[in-house]
């Protein structure tokens, strides 16, 4: 990590910048839009810290910030519960992605068997599949409707295992590993290693930026999931923190105060790990090429 | 490896080679039993229910009366569907079929092409009407909203993300700092964000929305609850007097789908701006050195080497905005609200409330299978159109 942060900060060959002012209308331009974009955060922040009758009133900023407003939600509003419930769901589905995605996508980039051509094809076209074809059915299975398994309603299974593979992070581990040379493989071959452990020992320590990459992706759209576990969390139990805001939305009535207080809560992770990996986060994402 | 061992040790080899089959095999088995499960196997089965009558629990075959009730009308459908493949068919006529032939025989590819355009379109509006008479009324209006929806707001992204990336590439400082604010809503939970928003574009004279309005001297506005079209919202008035009345389709969205197409803005002008940045990187400098020496200006470098050298990306972000449109579920179904009936739902949003809400699987079914057709025809269609008038470096 450290090395790879250092060899990043190395600016590429940038010319040491001198202001012109023929800069001056595109940073005008940039900061109204950037004031524009950031304006539902500030909103938010601001309306977060106001007493019930700031958030009436023609108010732009609290006089004083109610930062009780977020003990208030957390633990009256079970903000508390649905966070603990959304990083128990991702971490799995996280931990998930990484083990089942590493594999198969270790395994169609070095391993020869038959069919491999035909599964990754097949595997790739499911990325064309709308998630509203798709979440009927696998409600009704979850329910346990389609294999006789039982119902998994309200259970943890029911929000990580249809989340723990996709053809997309598997297509870009197997770009990443294709890349690494084959002569690694033969020497470690003659050392008496097996494909297991050459994956362990050799390709996912050389692999650390990609799975940094699938890591950072697999927390953004897991920890933003709604609609499935709004089908699935029929009680607070599991109630992840999206569903668990929009529950509120229709409980808190006009308590505009908690419900950002909610928003900034569940925003608040996701801003944090963007904030501190930035650089990777939206390279990772520039060059990975996802739209979710 | 096995290429190098001799032939002899041929059954040793198959043996090593079996164990090799299975490591792979093994490897790949947990991924692809999930995607299987919860991918694939879904779409035969929503076929499956889309064929049967179930409500809750399942009922009869009834064949296709599911999709006759979606489409109202076989013909109508036919035509719809026909119109939109013979689009295909008019731009091969156009740029192919006579390509070969000298003298007037592109002229005649030409003519025969808008011909069939001409009658595409005929084919495309008369089988809308032939559906919209007999079938799901909220179905087919959330597909008509869903293009609004596209329309509104894919173009003012690209054209926005466009201009941000162009002013961040000249080496201006705090390049990074901006990058990473427009960037901020991309990764916002949807569910927060349009909480928020619901909020800014309250009804209510004191909430941002309608500030703005008021320091602009404008009456505040419904917003989320304005059910009706923004043609009327803006310039009701003066259509009124001018004796017009537009209705139906060109009357245009409402101002709460309006409000929700700003949103999409909001999303994902800062994911596209990343994109072209990524974009604008891989251009190489000397071609604008070359063009400022020979005189070029500013916009005509801009003009005829930024635009045309960013094609391939302008295409990609363009095809996967309109499929993200399709998709969008979570920001409206936030944002959409009882009092509003249905002005927000998109198509996505009329399939998951006629599951959810109304208890229709086999109909919600049907509707998802023919949004899938509507998705993979476009995505056809887009790859057809664009997928080769871009610049491919």
């Amino acid at each position: 990590m450290a090395d790879q942060v250092a060899a990043r900060s190395v600016p590429a060959q940038r010319e040491p910048y001198e202001f012109r002012l023929s800069h001056l209308p595109a940073y005008v331009a940039l900061t109204i839009g950037a004031v524009i974009s950031m304006t539902p955060f500030l909103y938010m922040i601001s309306t977060s810290l106001m007493t019930l009758g700031e958030t009436i009133n023609r108010r732009l900023l609290p006089a004083n910030p109610q930062w009780v407003n977020y003990q208030t939600a957390w633990s009256e509003a079970d903000f508390a519960l649905y966070f603990r419930n959304s990083v128990i769901i991702t971490a799995i589905v996280i931990v998930g992605v990484l083990l089942t995605c590493t594999l198969a996508a270790y395994a169609f980039a070095r391993i020869e068997f038959p069919g491999r051509e035909l599964i990754f094809m097949v595997l790739l076209a499911t990325l064309m599949i709308p998630g509203t074809v798709t979440f009927l059915p696998n409600f009704l299975m979850v329910r346990g409707e389609v294999i006789p398994w039982g119902s998994w309603l309200n259970t943890l299974p029911a929000l990580t295992v249809p989340f723990m593979a996709t053809a997309f992070i598997i297509f870009l581990f197997r770009q990443f590993f294709m890349g690494i040379p084959h002569e690694l493989y033969d020497a470690a071959r003659i050392d008496g290693a097996g494909h297991l452990r050459f994956l362990t020992a050799v390709v996912v320590p050389m692999s650390k930026p990609v799975l940094m990459t699938a890591t950072l992706l697999t927390f953004v759209t897991s920890w933003n999931e709604f609609l499935w576990p709004l089908l699935v969390t029929t009680t607070p139990r599991w109630r992840p923190l999206g569903v668990g805001l929009y529950t509120f939305i229709s409980e808190a009535g006009p308590q505009t105060h908690l419900l950002m207080a909610g928003a900034v809560i569940t925003i608040l992770p996701v801003l944090v790990v963007y904030f501190l990996t930035q650089k990777q986060f939206t390279e990772g994402i520039a060059t990975s090429g996802l739209k979710g | 490896m096995t290429r190098a061992d001799p032939p002899s040790a041929r059954p040793r080899v198959t043996a090593a080679r079996r164990r090799e089959w299975l490591t792979g095999y093994a490897f790949v088995l947990p991924a692809t039993l999930i995607i299987a499960v919860f991918g694939i196997f879904p779409i035969g089965y929503a076929i499956y229910m889309s064929l049967h009558r179930w409500r809750i629990r399942k009922g009869g075959f009834i064949g296709l009366d599911n999709y006759l009730d979606v489409v109202g009308d076989w013909w109508g459908a036919l035509a719809f569907f026909g119109g939109l493949l013979l689009i295909m068919a008019a731009h091969w006529l156009w740029t192919d079929a006579f390509r070969r032939g000298g003298g007037t025989a592109p002229l005649v590819g030409r003519l025969l092409g808008a011909l069939v355009l001409l009658g595409s379109g005929v084919a495309v509006s008369l089988g809308w009407r032939l559906m919209t008479e007999e079938g799901d009324r909220r179905f087919l209006a959330g597909l008509t909203r869903t293009v609004y929806y596209g329309f509104g707001s894919v173009p003012v992204q690209i054209v926005l993300a466009l201009v941000i990336a162009s002013l961040l590439y000249q080496n201006l400082r705090g390049q990074e700092l901006f990058r990473m604010l427009y960037f901020l809503p991309y990764v916002t939970p949807a569910v927060a964000a349009a909480a928020v928003f619901r909020q800014i574009f309250s009804p209510r004279p004191e909430r941002p929305a309608n500030v703005v309005l008021d320091w602009l001297g404008i009456a505040p506005q419904q917003w989320l609850f304005e059910t009706r079209p923004v043609t009327d919202v803006l310039f009701g008035g003066l259509l009124d007097r001018l004796g017009w009345d537009l209705t139906g389709f060109w009357a245009g969205p409402s101002l709460a789908l309006v409000t929700v197409i700003i949103f999409g803005i909001w999303t994902y002008t800062g994911y596209n701006a990343v994109i072209f940045l990524a974009g604008l990187g891989n251009i190489p400098k000397q071609l604008y050195e070359a063009a400022a020496i020979d005189g070029a200006t500013r916009v005509q470098q801009f003009r005829h080497i930024t635009v045309p050298l960013l094609s391939p990306v302008t295409f990609y972000l363009t095809v996967l905005g309109f499929i993200g449109t399709f998709q969008a579920f979570t920001h409206i179904y936030v944002m959409r609200s009882p009092n509003t009936r249905d002005a927000v739902d998109t198509a996505s949003v009329v399939i998951f409330d006629t599951f959810y809400g109304r208890n229709n699987f086999s109909l919600a079914a049907a509707q998802s299978v023919v949004l899938f057709a509507i998705i993979l025809i476009l995505t056809l269609l887009q790859n057809r159109l664009f997928g080769r008038s871009v610049f491919r470096g």
